[in-house]
């Protein structure tokens, strides 16, 4: 498989009044043709800020500080507004959590979604508005040359999310990156949206980088996990070898607080604790303090990520100095 | 309310159910528009504000009387056939300075907030989009201006103007012999836009910068950027439009007070001076007499009343109508 996006040791921080909140550190990780990314995390971990630095739309208060993200032979981090620019939405598309207020409430649907395809395309008001019919109906919205003279506010949440993902795939990206685009709809319109998204990708051969909190909705949908913690990648899988025999005492901590549908009943396990404040880069395992395995070494020593041994060709990783296996048996 | 659903229906709903919207192409104004039409008190105040703007640019050519010609023998008549507002202490006819009055005010506060919401847009646009020390600038002066009273301020600024204005017009008049620059009719109105717009710009100043700082960081913006909207786009079809509402209906709701600015300055002798008609110095005259001739109170007071409501409600109407938002609430 060709590599399509490799980022290397990527560091983005915030500054607030004279202080740093390290939001992402060091994250290396490739994306390949064709494959879907499951980007997984609590609230806070640097998910979001990962893919916002990769098309440099982050706030003012951020700064990219090091790493580069390779794309197409280029650096997406080194270019200039009009070079990104042309990249988001024509090679990278990206849509967002939250539907109801994604959409520009002051105008209609289809001049919106002609938007990017006049910018990228440079195509006339009228074939981008046919266009837009198709899209539409690419996304599953019946009526669609009606739809287009609605307003936003006109659509239901979960309508709105197809709205989002048909101008995300507008212009035919290479990657569409999914920042938990279910967050807020209920959860049959989540399914019907995952369903979605998985046809699409048989459809138009996209590479899909979703990012979640939710290990249980993207378990058929992805093809390799990375799990984010406290602005690190802490373990990346294959999602088979993630969901069978997950290594990294945070992921299984993820995993004990999911319902087992069938299994029998039992009490949902938290983690305890909160993630650390980013406030500096830290010295020790950013999990110790929620840890259970921790060992002496682990409060001296941040853990780099390294893949286990025997894991061969599926390349699973893990961000820990404990073998937790045998400490499970122990 | 309750009319607000039934717009709902007639612009979307129930077009889209007969077909009829298949290749009409909507737009924000056109909706709007239909939904201020729907709007019964708006419609009311929209009629009330046409009629004021006919009657201010053609009126004065209609008057049944001239509204200097005095008549001695019919003074302070209460109102009659021949004088539908009666006269006043000078025998003059008062509907007809009612109509002349509508000119001024109409003139004084027109011209007042287009010049001063053209100001306050350009600078709080600017304040808006480049922040930092521009921002910090234009808001220390907006600041300043808003912290001296209005009313002082306009006073001040007007007694100051006065002689100025009154050698430029003596000056005009010596080299180049026209008329015009011995009324004072202009000459007031142009001392009152200046004072007023002095006083009113940073009220729209505030509130365009404020719009656009919100509307920068919304979802949609990012989105936008997500997708590859050129800057340009964004602020034309994104920032500017979030940002119109509020301003189209401060606007609105500006004609009203601009009018009752003018009134209030002329009533105190520093706006438009007798034998000018505008109902602020008419309101004026007639505190003289109210006793034996309510009507040259009532005239004019009424009038001025019904205009700022009704300009309110427009607002209020516009206010309704311009945000999409508000539609399905």
């Amino acid at each position: 498989m060709t590599v399509l996006l490799d980022v290397k040791h990527l560091q983005t921080r915030f500054k607030s009044r004279k202080r740093y909140i390290h939001a992402v550190n060091d994250v290396s990780f490739q994306v390949h043709e064709g494959e879907a990314l499951g980007v997984v995390g609590e609230s806070g971990c640097g998910k979001s800020v990962t893919m916002l630095s990769l098309l440099k739309l982050l706030p003012p208060a951020a700064r990219i500080e090091q790493g580069e993200a390779i794309f197409n032979g280029d650096d997406l981090l080194q270019m200039n507004s009009e070079q990104i620019r042309k990249v988001r939405g024509a090679q990278i598309g990206m849509i967002f959590q939250d539907p109801m207020s994604s959409l520009n409430p002051v105008i209609n649907i289809g001049t919106q979604l002609s938007e990017p395809l006049r910018a990228h395309l440079k195509m006339s008001k009228a074939d981008a508005w046919e266009r837009s019919v198709q899209l539409l109906d690419m996304v599953g919205i019946p009526e669609p040359r009606a739809r287009l003279s609605d307003y936003p506010h006109q659509l239901s949440g979960g309508m709105r999310q197809r709205v989002m993902i048909a101008m995300g795939l507008a212009c035919k990206p290479k990657i569409l990156i999914a920042d938990e685009p279910t967050t807020a709809l209920d959860v049959t319109i989540q399914a019907q949206i995952v369903d979605l998204v998985k046809d699409l990708r048989e459809e138009l051969h996209t590479t899909i980088i979703w990012i979640t909190h939710d290990l249980s909705l993207i378990a058929g949908l992805v093809d390799r996990i990375m799990v984010m913690y406290a602005g690190y990648i802490v373990e990346e899988a294959l999602v088979d070898d993630l969901y069978t025999d997950p290594r990294h005492p945070y992921t299984i901590g993820l995993f004990g607080s999911l319902p087992d549908l069938g299994g029998q009943q039992r009490r949902l396990t938290t983690i305890g604790g909160a993630p650390p404040n980013l406030e500096a880069i830290p010295t020790c395992c950013p999990f110790v303090p929620r840890c259970k395995y921790a060992i002496d070494k682990c409060k001296i020593e941040n853990p780099p990520i390294k893949p286990i041994s025997g894991s061969g060709e599926s390349l699973h990783s893990i961000a820990c100095w404990v073998d937790i296996r045998d400490r499970r048996e122990a | 309310m309750t009319e607000k659903d039934i717009p709902q229906i007639t612009t979307s709903g129930l077009l889209n159910a007969e077909g009829l919207s298949q290749d009409r192409k909507y737009s924000l104004w056109r909706d709007a528009v239909a939904r201020l039409m729907a709007n019964k008190l708006a419609v009311i105040s929209l009629a009330l504000v046409i009629l004021l703007i006919i009657i201010s640019l053609i009126g004065p050519y209609f008057t049944p009387y001239d509204f200097l010609s005095q008549d001695l023998s019919a003074r302070s008549q209460p109102p009659s056939w021949a004088h539908w507002m009666g006269s006043d202490y000078l025998g003059r006819d008062v509907l007809s300075r009612v109509i002349y009055g509508a000119r001024t005010a109409t003139v004084t506060s027109f011209a007042v907030v287009a010049v001063s919401g053209f100001i306050g847009i350009i600078l709080g646009s600017l304040s808006g989009f480049a922040g930092g020390r521009v921002d910090t600038f234009i808001m220390w002066i907006t600041d300043m201006v808003m912290a001296v009273p209005p009313m002082l301020l306009a006073m001040v600024a007007s007694v100051a103007l006065r002689p100025m204005v009154a050698a430029w017009m003596e000056r005009m008049y010596a080299s180049t012999g026209d008329t015009f620059y011995r009324q004072t009719f202009w000459a007031d109105i142009f001392l009152l836009v200046t004072v007023l717009t002095l006083v009113l710009w940073p009220t729209y100043a505030r509130l365009i910068r404020g719009q656009i700082i919100t509307n920068k960081t919304k979802n949609y913006v990012l989105a936008a950027r997500a997708l590859g909207i050129t800057n340009s786009s964004i602020l034309v079809r994104y920032i500017i439009p979030n940002s119109l509402g509020p301003v189209v209906v401060q606007l609105s709701a500006g004609l009203g007070s601009a009018m009752l600015w003018e009134s209030a300055f002329s009533f105190l002798g520093i706006g438009v001076h007798p034998p000018i008609p505008s109902w602020g110095n008419m309101i004026s005259e007639g505190m003289d007499y109210w006793r034996n001739s309510p009507h040259l109170l009532a005239a004019p007071a009424i009038v001025l009343g019904v205009m700022t409501v009704a300009f309110s409600f427009l607002g209020d109407g516009l206010n309704d109508a311009l945000n999409p938002k508000q539609w399905s609430d």
